[in-house]
Order: structure tokens, then C-alpha cells, then sequence
């Protein structure tokens, strides 16, 4: 769980960040932009493993004709997320996993249940597993909508009143380093029993890496642009809206990432530290290892997993709709 | 930091080929209208034994493009950031046209170009050039309240810089107008950058080095292209270089700058004649004055002190 406080993304000096370019003379002539196959010179985004060693390996032994580039501009014949090098080392993977699993069943059933058994239970009671994966949900959303709200507020009023950073940020590394779980018995002494303790649960544990996030993006706007800005005599409001917020989305979205499904996990952690429901995934996880019913365990812990897997593609979407203009999207391949 | 008193009978009314007075001057600033002035400046960074500049002495008449070009630390980008108000000194003075650069800045009076495009990497190339005009709006007002009130008869020409597509058609970036920075070429954002400056009518532009990460040609036909913006709008000029060609190219006044402490060493004046186009910068004329520059150069480098001085401190 990459509970880390630290921002994934680089920092933010877009303006100075080289591309690859065809070099024209400056009387307008149209400039092609660098195309996301080829890796600019400052983009310091990994592409997965996978992606590279796989064609990599592919390109050295399927192609005797010369190299033939992993990333070649738009020549081969499917698209890449379609090339066999894609998702074959994945499906490889899963299914390498999913005989281990039905090995290991079938030896010993208190360990883990057959997939068979799983694979029923989800389909049969699936409306179940819905239901309550909703109760789930609703937690963590409304825990998520407060912790990153606070975040965002706290962390836009601490970057433009130092004294209030001096005064609040060493509360929240508190905050943050004190398990949460350890706090939930006494926030349901305090609010009872019931969704509050559990929002809270949740919202403390996404507040701090929005925390950290958003102050370190508002801080990250490059000085030659607060200089034309200063030089405009503009007000510390539209410097705050126009240059900081927007330098700060990219590290937003990259904190949205840890926090959404950790927004989850939270959900999940506050039902079994926090009783006091008869629904939800976690309560379901609960009873299940309390009746060890090994197969409603893990067919719960299957659609915890897909939720977690569903709000990472959500927020992958939303970045690349409103990041274009960002060096993490450009040449990213994932 | 107030202004002092310099000629106080220079003070002359009315304003000079369309561009306006910097705001209402404050009533203990009796000074120059028509001048930059520098004063007595002096700046040293904390924790460093030498000074970055040292009673700098500057009279920048108006309507004049004048470099700065100097040895590496000689304080040229130094003096350039304390015009544009981006930076305190620790003595003398410095007055825009009568004004603080405090107020010159208040006023939207001040361009600057930095030696990196500094763009909006999320904004298009034509938001980017507009964007001036939508900070600071109060001065924008101040600005037309003025300009109803004494209306000024503007040079020809100057009403082109006012609107965005003739800005963009200007420097040539009228296909680029909707794309985004990171799709343009360092060329081509320094582009934008000289068209947002130039889009505020400024009354003092302020370019720090904006072509010393371009390639020779790249930079060659920018220089052209200023020349021929600047034809037009006849703004003042404080262009920071460190390359003789382009300062002999560009400027009316040349200061050599020196280093450790920084100061003006020399300033020449370049007679070539306005407008200059490509014919004058063959002219045998641009190689004398080029030398002359060199050579002053030269005695700035000596006058300063060793390199090695401040590697150890």
C-alpha cells in the first residue's frame, strides 16, 4: 500500500522541458510536435517493465531483418494494446496464478477455497455482492469527498499563509503517522455506531498524500512565469487561480491516484474496526473468516479488488483528458 | 527606495509618439519623465564577499534600445531584475519614467521576456498572448480612463499590437494560434513570449538573454523579427545579452558591464542607421562597431577580478 506522502509526479517545470523537434527556420514554418513514441529527453515516466522487455525480447527474436523497434511509429499491424506482446506476459502471468491457486485448493481447503466455488458464488448471489459492495462504495466516496476536500482547502490556505503551514503541518505528519485503526475505537465512543466513524476512518486516511500533494504542486510553478506574473503586478488571487491551481492539477491527480483506491481500503479497514453495520464488503470479509466460508471470503475480496481496479482506470481517463498539456502524458505508453 | 530629484526643469509635458505617462506621479517624485534612471545601485548577496552590483549609474533615455552585455556575473540580469521590481538593492535608486518599478509595475507599464519562454503550458498559443489582459484589469481601466481624459494622438501602427490576431500575424505563429507550447519549438515559444510583452504596449520592455537557448539561425531571424516589431512600437528597451552581434545588431547604446564587482564599465553608442534591416548588418560599419565592443569587453574582463576568487569563495 504506497501510503506515501510524496508526489508521484515530476516536478512541475513544464516550461523548460525539451522535445525532440524538426528545427525550422523562425519564419513560421510549421513545427512538428514530438510524436509519444519516441521518448522525449526529459520525461522521466518508466514505462511499465512489461512493455519494455517484452517487445524488446520479441523485436531480438521474431525479426531477423534488422531491428525492429519496439516503438516503432505506427508501422506495425495492430495497435499496440492489441500486439500479442502486450497482453501475453499478463494473461501469462494470471493464469500461472490461477493454477497455483486451484494446486494449492485442492490440497489443503482451509487455506483457499477452489475458484470453482468462488466463480459460483459470484455469479449466484451476485446481487449480494452488489449491494454491499455499494454500502462500501457510499463510505468511501463520501470519506473521500471530505478528506480530499479538507486537503485541497487546508493545503491552498497553508501555501498562501506561511504562519498557518508552521502552525498545521506538523498536526497532520501527526495525523498521518498514527495508525488509524488505532483511532476508530475511540471515534465510535465519540460519534456511535453507524457511517460517521467509518467516514471519518476513511477521510483521515486520504487526507495527508492529497495534503502533501496539493501544497507541494502549488508550489511548483516555475519562477520565470511568477516574475511576467509579478511584473503584471497581479493580485496573490489570480496568481493563486490562474498559475498555482493549474500547476498543481498534475500532482493532484497523481495523490487522486494513490487516494482512490486507498479511499477503498479505508472503507474496508473503518467496517472491521468500526462495527456497527450489517453491510459492506468488510463486514461481509468479517462473518465470512468468522464462519470460514472460505469462498464468500475471497469472492468479496474479488470485488474489492475490481472496485479498486474500476476508480484506477477512472482516474487514468480523467488524466489524460485534462493532463494533455503535461510531460507525464506525453510519450507515456501505459 | 523613493525617487530623487533629477532635473527638475527636464520635466516635460505631453507624451512622446503615443505612449503614455506612467501613472499619476507621486507628489514627492519630481523626476525625469522621459528618462530610466539609475542611480548610485548597489546589491550584494547574502553570504557573498563581493558585490553583484556596485553603484551602477544608468540614464536610459526613452524610446532607446539599449544592452546590457557583460562577463558572466558582471550583475546584467542582476540590474534587469531590480528594474523590473523582482528584486530589492541594498542602496541608490531607480526611477521608470518617474516612476518606482513598484509603480511602473502597478501601472502594467513593464514588459519582461525571460531567458526561458515561460508560458502556460496548459493555455493555448493565443491565450497565452491574451493573458496579460486579463490580469490586473484594474490598470487596463486606469489605463483607458487616462487615455480618455488626455487623449494622446497614437503613433500609426500602435493599434495593431492591441489585438491578438495582428499580434499572432505579426510573428508569423497565426497557424500556431491553437496549439498548446509543449507542441512548439523553442523558437517558436520565444515567439509567443516577445508577443505577449509586446501585446501589453509596454512602456519599458524588459528581455533577459530570450535567445541564448536558440540555435544561430533561429536566433538570427528572431533578432530581424524584433527589430522589425520594434520599428513599430518605438518602446524602451533593457536587452540583456552576452553576444556582441546581437547587441551591435539591435541596440542605439551599448553597456559593457564588468564583473566582481558588478558595474558599468563603458557605454557605446551604435550609429547605425534606423530602421536597420539585413542590408545594414552587412555593412562594414557593424564589424567596427563590433570590434570597439569587443575590445571594451575585453578591459571589462581584465577590470574584474579573477574567476578563481569567487570559485573559492
Amino acid at each position: 500500500m504506497a501510503a506515501h506522502g510524496t508526489s508521484t509526479a515530476q516536478d512541475g517545470t513544464s516550461a523548460a522541458s525539451p522535445h525532440v523537434y524538426t528545427a525550422s527556420a523562425a519564419h513560421g514554418l510549421a513545427v512538428t510536435a514530438v510524436t509519444d513514441t519516441t521518448p522525449a529527453g526529459g520525461t522521466p515516466v518508466v514505462p511499465a517493465p512489461a512493455e519494455q522487455s517484452g517487445p524488446a525480447l520479441a523485436a531480438q527474436t521474431t525479426s531477423p531483418a534488422g531491428r525492429v523497434s519496439a516503438t516503432s511509429r505506427g508501422r506495425s499491424r495492430f495497435p499496440r494494446s492489441l500486439r500479442p506482446s502486450t497482453w501475453l506476459p499478463t494473461t501469462v502471468s494470471v493464469v500461472v496464478v490461477a493454477l497455483a491457486w486451484s494446486w494449492v485448493a485442492s490440497e489443503n481447503k482451509y487455506l483457499l477455497p477452489p475458484l470453482s466455488a468462488v466463480g459460483d458464488l459470484l455469479v449466484e448471489d451476485s446481487a449480494l455482492f452488489a449491494s454491499n459492495a455499494w454500502a462500501t462504495l457510499q463510505i468511501a466516496i463520501v470519506g473521500l469527498g471530505i478528506g480530499f476536500g479538507a486537503a485541497f482547502v487546508l493545503a491552498v490556505v497553508m501555501s498562501e499563509i506561511g504562519v498557518l503551514r508552521r502552525a498545521i503541518m506538523p498536526l497532520a505528519i501527526v495525523l498521518n503517522v498514527t495508525p488509524v485503526v488505532a483511532l476508530a475505537p475511540a471515534l465510535v465512543v465519540a460519534f456511535g455506531f453507524g457511517m460517521t466513524p467509518k467516514v471519518i476512518v476513511t477521510a483521515i486516511i486520504t487526507f495527508f498524500p492529497v495534503l502533501i500533494n496539493v501544497t507541494t504542486g502549488l508550489r511548483s510553478v516555475p519562477v520565470p512565469v511568477l516574475h511576467v506574473f509579478s511584473t503584471l503586478h497581479a493580485s496573490r488571487l489570480e496568481v493563486l487561480l490562474r498559475l498555482r491551481m493549474p500547476s498543481a492539477l498534475p500532482f493532484t491527480l497523481a495523490a487522486l491516484r494513490v487516494v482512490l483506491p486507498l479511499s477503498i481500503v479505508g472503507a474496508v479497514v473503518a467496517e472491521f474496526v468500526a462495527p456497527g453495520s450489517s453491510s459492506g464488503l468488510g463486514t461481509m470479509i468479517k462473518t465470512s473468516a468468522a464462519n470460514s466460508q472460505l469462498a464468500q471470503l475471497y469472492a468479496a475480496i474479488a470485488w474489492l479488488a475490481a472496485m479498486g481496479v474500476v476508480m484506477l482506470l477512472l482516474i487514468t481517463v480523467i488524466e489524460k483528458r485534462l493532463l494533455f498539456w503535461h510531460e507525464s502524458q506525453q510519450g507515456a505508453t501505459s | 527606495m523613493s525617487a530623487e530629484a533629477v532635473a527638475p526643469d527636464a520635466r516635460t509635458s505631453g507624451a512622446v509618439a503615443g505612449v503614455s505617462t506612467v501613472g499619476e506621479l507621486a507628489p514627492h517624485v519630481v523626476a525625469d519623465p522621459d528618462h530610466i534612471v539609475v542611480r548610485g545601485l548597489h546589491k550584494t548577496y547574502p553570504g557573498s564577499s563581493v558585490a553583484a552590483l556596485s553603484d551602477v549609474e544608468l540614464v536610459v533615455p526613452r524610446g532607446t534600445f539599449v544592452s546590457l552585455i557583460g562577463p558572466s556575473g558582471c550583475g546584467k540580469s542582476t540590474l534587469l531584475r531590480a528594474v523590473a521590481g523582482l528584486e530589492g538593492f541594498d542602496d541608490g535608486s531607480i526611477t521608470i519614467f518617474g516612476a518606482t518599478p513598484e509603480e511602473a509595475c502597478t501601472a502594467k507599464s513593464v514588459g519582461l521576456v525571460p531567458q526561458a519562454p515561460a508560458l502556460l503550458p496548459w493555455l493555448t498559443v493565443r491565450q497565452n498572448v491574451e493573458l496579460p489582459h486579463k490580469v490586473n484589469r484594474r490598470a487596463d481601466r486606469r489605463r483607458a480612463d487616462r487615455e480618455r481624459k488626455h487623449p494622446v494622438p497614437s503613433a500609426p501602427g500602435l493599434d495593431a499590437f492591441a489585438d491578438v490576431d495582428s499580434l499572432l500575424d505579426m510573428v508569423n505563429l497565426t497557424d500556431a494560434a491553437d496549439k498548446h507550447p509543449g507542441a512548439l519549438s523553442g523558437g517558436m515559444q520565444q515567439r509567443v513570449a516577445i508577443a505577449r510583452a509586446f501585446g501589453l504596449r509596454p512602456e519599458i520592455l524588459l528581455m533577459d538573454e530570450p535567445f541564448s537557448a536558440l540555435d544561430e539561425f533561429t536566433r538570427e531571424a528572431l533578432r530581424l523579427q524584433l527589430l522589425t516589431l520594434w520599428q513599430r512600437m518605438r518602446t524602451t528597451v533593457l536587452f540583456v545579452t552576452h553576444s556582441v552581434r546581437e547587441a551591435v545588431t539591435l541596440s542605439d547604446q551599448i553597456v559593457v558591464m564588468s564583473a566582481r564587482p558588478g558595474q558599468v564599465h563603458e557605454v557605446i553608442d551604435v550609429d547605425l542607421p534606423r530602421p536597420r534591416g539585413a542590408d545594414v548588418l552587412l555593412s562594414p560599419q557593424l564589424h567596427t562597431i563590433e570590434d570597439r565592443v569587443r575590445a571594451s569587453l575585453q578591459g571589462a574582463w581584465e577590470a574584474g577580478a579573477a574567476p578563481v576568487d569567487l570559485v573559492a569563495g
